[in-house]
C-alpha cells in the first residue's frame, strides 16, 4: 500500500514537473534544440516519467549561467 | 536526424508499416474474439465477453514483444528482416497501447464488480509473495506495463539526445526484464487458473525462439571476432577487395572488441565506426546510398571519407586509415577522432561484386 502510493506521489509530482519542462526548461537544458509543438507534447509522458532527472538538469543548467 | 524535433518523423514507408502493424493488431484481436466467442459459448454471457477481451488484448502485446525482441536477431542472420527494424519503436509504442488496454480491462474487470478493494488486497497480501501457488501475478504485470510505459515514453528523438545514446540504450535494454517478467506474469497467471498444457507449451516456445535467436545471433558475431587477421604493423586484413560488396560493408573486430565497417564505393574504400551516432546501429549492416553510409536502423547517413552526417546535421562518426598493401583491404585498428577526413583508399582493378538482393 505504502509502494502504491509512493508511485502515486512519483507520477503527481511528474505530471506537475513535466509541462513545465517541455515549456520552459528544454530551452535552458538543450538551448541547440529546436521542437515543434507537437513534439513537445510528445514529451510530456517522458519528462512526467523522467521528473527527478529532469530536475536535476535543469538545476545544473541555470547554475551554470 | 538532428537539425530539429518533430512530434513523429513519419515518411511512406513508415507509414505503411503503422498501418499495417495497426491491421495487424486490429485482425488479431477480432479473430481472438470471433473464435473465442465460438468456442466457449453462451456468447451472452457478459463476463465471457469481457475475458474475451482481456485475454485479446494480453496475449496480442505478449505476441507483439516476442515479434519485437526477435527482431534484433533475425535482422543480423538475414537482411531481409531490416526492414522490420526500421520502425521498431513504433511498434514498442503499440505494444504499450495494447498491453494498456489489457490492464484497463482488467482493472475494469474489478470495479465493475465493485471489488475494487479485492484487487488492492490482492496485491498487498504480503505473505502470497513467498507462494507460487498464490503469487499475485498481477503485480508482475503492472511492473511490466510500468516497463514499457517508460519505454514507450521515452521512444522519441529528443529523449535519445537527452539522456545520450549509451544511457539511452541501456534503459530501452530493460525491454529484456520486461520480457522475462512478462513470461513469469502468464506463467503464474495460466499455472493458477488453467490445467491446459497448450498456453504453457506456447509460452516456452515463444520465450525459447527468442533466447535461440539471440544465441546464434551472438554466436555469429563471435564468429566474425575471431575470423580476423593482423599485419606485421598492427593493421587488421580485412581481406580481398573484391570480398568486400561494391556498395555494402565488411564488419571486422580490433582487439578491444570495438568493431570497424570497411566499406566498399566503387573502387574506394573507408572505414567508420560500426556504430550510429543516433543509436549504436551496426553500420556495417546498412548500404552505401547518394554516396552516404547509411544505417539500417533509422536511415543516418554519414561520409565515407570524414564520418560526417551532411549538412544541415551535425552527427560525427570516428573514422579509419585504410590502405591496400600486397592486395589485400586493410584497416588501421586505432580511431581517429570523430569527424577526421581520411584519405580513402584505392583498387582500380578490384573486380566489383554486386550486392545480395
Amino acid at each position: 500500500m505504502i509502494l502504491v502510493e509512493a508511485l502515486a506521489v512519483y507520477a503527481l509530482i511528474g505530471v506537475a514537473v513535466a509541462p513545465a519542462f517541455v515549456i520552459f526548461g528544454i530551452a535552458r537544458v538543450m538551448p541547440e534544440a529546436s521542437l515543434t509543438s507537437g513534439a513537445r507534447l510528445m514529451l510530456l509522458p517522458g519528462a512526467a516519467a523522467l521528473w527527478p532527472l529532469i530536475l536535476t538538469r535543469w538545476l545544473e543548467a541555470g547554475g551554470r549561467r | 536526424m538532428s537539425a530539429g524535433f518533430r512530434a513523429v518523423q513519419w515518411n511512406r514507408a513508415k507509414l505503411v508499416y503503422d498501418a499495417i502493424l495497426v491491421a495487424g493488431v486490429t485482425l488479431y484481436i477480432a479473430f481472438f474474439i470471433a473464435i473465442g466467442r465460438w468456442w466457449l459459448s453462451p456468447p451472452d454471457d457478459p463476463a465471457r465477453w469481457e475475458d474475451l477481451g482481456i485475454r485479446a488484448f494480453g496475449t496480442c502485446a505478449f505476441l507483439m514483444l516476442t515479434i519485437i525482441l526477435s527482431i534484433g536477431p533475425l535482422a543480423r542472420l538475414d537482411r531481409r528482416f531490416l526492414s522490420l527494424l526500421y520502425n521498431r519503436r513504433h511498434f514498442g509504442v503499440l505494444t504499450f497501447l495494447v498491453a494498456a488496454v489489457h490492464g484497463w480491462l482488467n482493472i475494469d474487470w474489478f470495479l465493475s464488480r465493485g471489488k475494487g478493494p479485492d484487487l488492492i488486497s490482492i496485491l498487498a497480501n504480503l505473505p502470497n509473495y513467498g507462494s507460487v501457488a498464490h503469487f499475485p501475478y498481477d503485480t508482475l504485470g503492472i511492473v511490466v506495463l510500468l516497463v514499457l510505459f517508460l519505454l514507450a515514453a521515452t521512444s522519441h528523438d529528443f529523449w535519445l539526445a537527452f539522456l545520450v545514446p549509451r544511457l539511452w540504450k541501456a534503459l530501452h535494454m530493460a525491454v529484456y526484464v520486461a520480457y522475462a517478467v512478462l513470461v513469469m506474469h502468464v506463467a503464474l497467471g495460466v499455472m493458477q487458473s488453467r490445467h491446459s498444457p497448450l498456453i504453457p507449451l506456447l509460452l516456452g516456445a515463444a520465450a525459447a525462439i527468442v533466447t535461440v535467436l539471440h544465441l546464434i545471433a551472438g554466436w555469429r558475431e563471435r564468429a566474425i571476432d575471431r575470423g580476423t587477421g593482423t599485419s606485421r604493423d598492427g593493421w587488421i586484413v580485412v581481406g580481398a577487395p573484391s570480398s568486400i560488396p561494391d556498395g555494402a560493408a565488411r564488419i571486422v573486430a580490433a582487439r578491444g572488441g570495438e568493431r570497424i565497417a570497411v566499406f566498399r564505393d566503387g573502387d574506394r574504400f573507408g572505414a567508420l565506426t560500426n556504430l550510429c551516432a543516433h543509436q549504436n546501429g551496426p553500420l556495417g549492416e546498412g548500404r552505401i546510398i547518394d554516396g552516404c553510409v547509411t544505417c539500417p536502423w533509422h536511415g543516418y547517413q554519414y561520409r565515407l571519407e570524414d564520418g560526417c552526417a551532411p549538412p544541415p546535421f551535425t552527427e560525427k562518426l570516428a573514422t579509419h586509415r585504410v590502405r591496400i598493401a600486397a592486395g589485400m583491404v586493410e584497416v588501421d585498428p586505432t580511431p581517429l577522432p570523430p569527424g577526421t577526413p581520411v584519405p580513402l583508399a584505392h583498387e582500380a582493378s578490384a573486380k566489383v561484386v554486386p550486392l545480395p538482393p
